[in-house]
């Protein structure tokens, strides 16, 4: 015992852990530098540098360290690169940490919601945008455990270094069991020092974790602080403009009951108005295959500025490709689509464009979408969720943004859940934040996909409440693709059915929905509206 | 460099008396008797070394790489007193020729089997280790043979398998060895023998050190370690309820100092060094302050492969 706490003192192996520090360190920042190249040429979808980035790492990941290390040391100066003992070691244990690093990366980026992805993509977040915003601050929450375990078994590896010299604790260590013959006391202080070490790396860990735990009381957010404040201020204002989500029946029925005839003359007059708009979209000739299956063929549709388009039609009729392509997230084999009399997709000198340029032409368009799955940014708060893509993509001050996103959240009634994450809220209310957040660069157009379809039926009408105020109150041009047949009938202006990508039938909402002339038309309607109506039953 | 004898307490042998050595054998005695401790010879540099210093300027106040194996107590380890340092008679010996020909030595701790690779790619400059000068070792490097080759077998005390050496009597049993070591071919060699005899061959265990190897008997795991005899002897001090050494084998090498096949010039003049070294007494006398018997002393000789 007393042998062992000499040893667990003495100097000489207390400065080996320095250097089995500096080799961990070389090899986990290397390893990470390399890991990111590794990851990226793989995620690239650019097949040689993919596979380049898939041979480096079946040769890395699949011979051992310590021939790795060996190689570095003492073969590489036959080809001219003499490096230190430690450079050596930290070359090899880079070249080997790297492999695993990038697999945890990928995996890390590989778990963000898809949906999220394309949510961004629609905000007009350019891929830089969107792997700082969205894609890295998700991707690092879930890999710290698994970097943590990395980091633990560099730090053993590095042990390995002893076999070139580097002067770290296991070299120290056998070296004085070899002169002193106290075998034992040495290892097991030298073991103890490793405990001590992989100890402060679990220590990090978990200091790392409950840091980006989301789920952490808000005060422990210190950067929320300012925004709680203000937050409390917004709340005590007045709210009788707001619409209570709360009764959504109340709502609707009142409108339900006054679709009359003086309310059918009224839209019939807004009809005729909506004709002599400028168009705010106008698709021509739109083809979209996927695998050599036609999803657009030859799709013609113009909406006009303020018009509200509802979307019919059976599963797999292209209507959320269309909306994708209206929004750029697909790109079309033919045809093409004009915002506001600006063609899509190419530059100026008629060359496709890059992502990059699709992002920014995309925040220019003014195109606004709202997924069917809502597709918020999960590691940001209601309020986040809206603010943050207007100071990123539009570069507008911290202060109006906060203003914006503030005022659409008590346009959609949700001022109270301004910190609340999307885990947080229901259904319906992540969908009434997904679409604060598209209005919130005051789109020209705003793009639905079903915003009701993933949602339990308790909790449609409030999300319906929201659309159908925007259309009256907004005047904004929308086109929404859904099933939700009395919905359309009170919203939209046209009525576009459609079938096998191509437009069956269209009209103004009323005549196409109560007067149906294709057959198809007529099939769709009488079954949708026997499920309508067991909704509305409910 | 202060050295106390005490950890390494084997008596002097008597010194092989050449006239040019006694002298200093006499002074060095008289400060050992004195004050218990031995300035290292190595300080001291012969006549001859100002000369070779003047013919090969190319190597004075240059600082060269040694690859050790530091796990040979008495040759290369490090200094139990003081960690930071590595001593044993190849430090001393190292040290002196760097003395002679005026340049300073650091040194590299590497496996035993990583000496030669670590010197080829330039990773050091020489390897004085304990290493003896085989034929199959010179294709690697040059050596310049500084002493003779003794080796012991180290077994469990009582010697209960009946170990002689590298002999029939190992047939069975299971020799710790380490990696790169010239009596593992040895040992491997005797399988013919065994079967001739309707023995079971011998097992060899590889380690990456003697303290291994050592342990490797002490748990049982091994029967036998043979080795150079004054490692066998450090082990047998170190733990001599659990161990002996049962004889001594002799075998038809010589240790030497390794140099790069390429550096001519370098070799000549190491040689030349630790001739004027030998000559003035200075090895004796560190064979001495070791305890490693001073017959251990070989005229250098060149061993090179073609």
């Amino acid at each position: 015992m007393a042998l062992f706490l000499h040893y667990l003192a003495l100097p000489y192996l207390l400065k080996g852990i320095s250097f089995t520090i500096a080799v961990t360190i070389l090899g986990l920042a290397g390893g990470l530098i390399v890991a990111l190249a590794l990851a990226s040429m793989q995620l690239s979808r650019i097949g040689p540098l993919a596979a380049v980035a898939r041979g480096y790492t079946v040769i890395f990941r699949g011979t051992p360290l310590i021939l790795q290390l060996v190689f570095a040391y003492d073969a590489l100066p036959h080809l001219g690169l003499k490096l230190s003992a430690i450079g050596a070691a930290g070359l090899a244990l880079a070249a080997n940490e790297g492999p695993f690093i990038a697999e945890i990366l990928r995996a890390g980026i590989l778990g963000v919601d898809r949906g999220q992805l394309l949510a961004g993509q629609a905000l007009g977040m350019t891929p830089t945008v969107l792997m700082r915003r969205v894609i890295a601050p998700q991707a690092i929450r879930t890999i710290v455990p698994a970097l943590g375990n990395e980091s633990v078994s560099a730090l053993k590896n590095s042990s390995l270094a002893s076999v070139i010299a580097v002067d770290e604790l296991t070299l120290r260590s056998t070296q004085l069991a070899s002169s002193t013959f106290d075998f034992f006391s040495i290892f097991f202080a030298s073991g103890l020092m490793y405990l001590v070490l992989t100890g402060a790396i679990a220590a990090i860990q978990l200091i790392a974790e409950a840091a980006l735990d989301l789920d952490r009381p808000a005060s422990g957010r210190f950067n929320l602080l300012p925004l709680r404040r203000r937050l409390s201020v917004a709340v005590e204002t007045p709210q009788a403009t707001v619409p209570s989500p709360l009764d959504p029946a109340r709502d609707l029925m009142p409108i339900a009951v006054t679709a009359s005839r003086d309310k059918q003359q009224d839209r019939k007059q807004r009809y005729a108005q909506l004709v002599r708009h400028r168009a705010a979209v106008r698709v021509s000739s739109l083809r979209k295959h996927y695998d050599g299956q036609a999803v657009l063929e030859g799709f013609d549709l113009t909406v006009r500025v303020g018009e509200v388009i509802a979307l019919l039609g059976p599963s797999g009729s292209g209507k959320s490709t269309l909306l994708r392509c209206v929004n750029h997230l697909e790109q079309w084999d033919g045809g093409e689509i004009r915002i506001d009399g600006q063609r899509l997709g190419f530059r100026v000198d008629g060359r496709p464009m890059t992502q990059r340029e699709i992002a920014n032409e995309r925040a220019k368009a003014g195109v606004g979408m709202v997924f069917q799955h809502f597709n918020l940014f999960s590691h940001l708060t209601a309020f986040e969720n809206i603010a943050g893509p207007l100071r990123w993509v539009h570069g507008m001050a911290p202060a109006a943004a906060e203003r914006r996103a503030l005022e659409l959240l008590e346009r959609v009634g949700l001022s109270d859940r301004a910190s609340a994450l999307p885990r947080q809220l229901s259904g319906g209310q992540q969908q009434r934040v997904a679409i604060a957040r598209a209005l919130a660069p005051n789109p020209r157009v705003l793009l639905l996909d079903e915003p009701t379809s993933a949602l339990d039926p308790e909790l449609v009408g409030e999300v319906l409440d929201v659309i159908q105020r925007l259309a009256i109150d907004g005047g904004l041009t929308m086109i929404i693709s859904t099933h939700q047949l009395r919905f359309a009938a009170q919203v939209a202006d046209r009525v576009v059915f459609m079938s096998g990508g191509t437009v069956v039938e269209e009209g103004p909402a009323h005549e196409i929905l109560s007067y149906p002339r294709h057959p198809l038309t007529r099939r769709f309607l009488s079954v949708m509206g026997a499920d309508s109506r067991a909704e509305v039953a409910i | 460099m202060h050295t106390s004898f005490l950890d390494h307490g084997r008596g002097l042998h008597r010194a092989d008396r050449r006239a040019r050595g006694l002298f200093i054998a006499a002074v060095f005695l008289l400060v050992l008797l004195m004050s218990g401790h031995a300035k290292a010879a190595a300080s001291a540099s012969p006549a001859e070394c100002s000369a070779l210093q003047a013919r090969y300027p190319q190597f004075k106040g240059k600082t060269f790489v040694n690859a050790i194996n530091p796990h040979t107590p008495g040759y290369e380890a490090l200094d139990p007193n003081d960690p930071s340092k590595y001593v044993g008679f190849d430090i001393d010996l190292g040290e002196a020729i760097g003395n002679c020909l005026g340049f300073t030595m650091t040194y590299r701790p590497v496996t035993f089997a990583a000496l030669l690779a670590t010197l080829q790619s330039g990773q050091a400059d020489i390897v004085i280790s304990d290493i003896y000068a085989t034929d199959d070792r010179a294709k690697a490097a040059d050596f310049i043979t500084y002493s003779k080759v003794f080796d012991g077998v180290l077994v469990s005390k009582g010697n209960p398998k009946k170990i002689t050496g590298i002999n029939p009597s190992l047939c069975g049993t299971t020799a710790a060895e380490n990696t790169g070591y010239v009596e593992v071919p040895l040992i491997q060699n005797l399988s013919q023998v065994c079967k001739a005899a309707s023995k079971p061959e011998a097992a060899v265990q590889l380690y990456d050190n003697n303290a291994n190897c050592i342990q490797a008997i002490l748990s049982g795991r091994a029967d036998t370690y043979v080795n150079d005899v004054n490692t066998v002897d450090q082990a047998v001090t170190a733990y001599p309820d659990e161990l002996e050494k049962a004889s001594a084998v002799t075998l038809p090498y010589s240790i030497g100092i390794a140099v790069p096949k390429d550096k001519q010039e370098f070799r000549t003049a190491v040689m030349k060094a630790l001739v004027a070294i030998q000559n003035a007494g200075i090895q004796t006398n560190l064979l001495k302050k070791w305890s490693l018997g001073a017959e251990n002393l070989e005229t250098p000789k060149l061993i090179v492969s073609n």
